[in-house]
């Protein structure tokens, strides 16, 4: 059967002598896999439409419930250039594509995420600050998903507190808290962030003006949940810290 | 008995990239078919690549030498050094006959969510070259796609400090090809490298 449908590559795998398993995040069907007949060549048909991030419509042809159904077409819509032409913006797009690809499962579709992602990418494109968006993206993400973290109130019993514990996901109240080890101290100026980042559109997220050291703090705090969740730290995050260290 | 051999064959060809069992099949008869001295001949060469094969200490070409035959050759540029991803990369510049330099290969190039980190890579080994040698330009021959580009930008970004011109080969149309075929990205990209005939 052939599909048509509107995608944004989010990683390519080198399958063979010159073939790729592209994997899309698309609105009506998920995250996606496809498979790519010689685009490494030269001349490929496909020219740059298969680079990450591109936004396109795409042809494929399969059963329904194929795995890797046959890339037929790819047109591009926007092909986000500016984003993987900058090293710093691609590199804290990378770590939107990274959670994104270790969260959603495979043909689960989430309009709502797939939204997202566009408005980011767009934001991205414009703006010159890409670390209060890439943390503004992993809190909304997270949102969509069901792991966000909360830190307004104590999830137990909702009364306030300013201790997290990554083994909760939560902010925990002293009552609750008892006998459960380590926390994250949150600051109020790091809770009122959070909820700037949660509330706030996307194209207008570059207008929340914090210092680095505090958008660091609540960074942390988010990958430190994030790492919790996978088991496993971002690889992207730790090339960042590896070039900026 | 025979049908074994052959049925081995058969398996350990298709161990080959792009080989089905098909084509595997039609390359073990093929074999058997051959002079005695030309299907040795090959084993040979496979066993002798695998014993002798390893990378040039200088520019991780591979030899079966201490130093790769372009590092080893005098008569090379030794002002002009070209990046390039794989040993395989250095076989078709050096096909096309317009580059007389020195190469450095990196073994990879950067990914972010597939872990490859600049440590993993031979750019540490290429600064170090960059410091030592009279290099006076390097020319990044990545591949033009989003991680050979990320590698490139890197590259430079780590030879600032360096009084070396860094340049990138040309992004374009491919001879031969259309231009109602080419995609936005590869032709604006060709347009901005224009030059003045």
């Amino acid at each position: 059967m052939l599909r048509r449908t509107e995608g944004i590559v989010l990683r390519t795998i080198p399958f063979g002598e010159a073939d790729l398993i592209v994997t899309y995040l698309t609105g009506d069907l998920g995250l996606i896999k496809a498979f790519a007949k010689s685009p490494r060549k030269i001349k490929s048909r496909f020219g740059s439409s298969l680079e990450p991030l591109t936004h396109s419509i795409i042809s494929f042809w399969g059963k329904e419930d194929t795995a890797l159904p046959r890339l037929t077409q790819s047109d591009i819509i926007h092909p986000f250039k500016s984003i993987r032409d900058s090293l710093n913006s691609f590199l804290r797009a990378s770590e939107i594509i990274e959670i994104t690809l270790n969260f959603i499962p495979e043909r689960d579709a989430n309009r709502n995420v797939y939204s997202l992602l566009l408005h980011i990418l767009q934001a991205l494109e414009n703006q010159d600050n890409p670390k209060i968006l890439v943390n503004h993206y992993k809190i909304k993400f997270l949102k969509l998903v069901g792991f966000a973290p909360k830190l307004d109130a104590c999830g137990r019993c909702g009364r306030s507190g300013t201790s997290f514990y990554l083994s909760h996901g939560s902010v925990l109240c002293e009552t609750c808290a008892r006998g459960i080890d380590s926390p994250v101290k949150i600051s109020a100026a790091v809770l009122k962030l959070f909820t700037d980042l949660t509330t706030w559109d996307t194209l207008k997220v570059h207008r929340i003006k914090p210092s680095d050291i505090l958008l660091s703090e609540l960074s942390d705090i988010i990958n430190m949940h994030i790492k919790y969740i996978l088991s496993k730290p971002l690889k992207s995050e730790a090339f960042n810290n590896s070039i900026s260290g | 008995m025979e049908q074994g051999i052959i049925e081995n064959l058969i398996t350990e060809l298709t161990k080959l990239p792009g080989i089905g069992r098909k084509t595997a099949q039609r390359l073990a008869f093929f074999i058997l078919s051959m002079p005695a001295e030309d299907a040795k001949g090959i084993a040979r060469a496979i066993i002798e690549v695998k014993e002798k094969a390893h990378f040039c200490k200088v520019c991780f070409n591979v030899t079966d030498n201490e130093l790769c035959h372009i590092c080893s050759n005098p008569s090379r540029d030794r002002n002009k050094l070209c990046v390039v991803e794989e040993p395989s990369n250095i076989m078709v510049i050096e096909r096309s006959k317009s580059f007389d330099g020195l190469y450095h290969v990196l073994l990879g190039a950067l990914s972010p969510i597939d872990g490859y980190t600049p440590d993993r890579l031979k750019i540490h080994e290429l600064i170090e070259r960059v410091r030592k040698d009279s290099i006076q330009e390097v020319i990044i021959a990545t591949n033009p796609n989003t991680k050979g580009e990320m590698t490139a930008q890197y590259i430079r970004e780590m030879l600032k400090p360096f009084s070396v011109k860094v340049t990138r080969i040309a992004y374009g149309l491919p001879i031969g090809g259309d231009i109602e075929f080419a995609d936005e990205v590869t032709l604006s990209k060709a347009l901005e490298g224009r030059r003045e005939i």
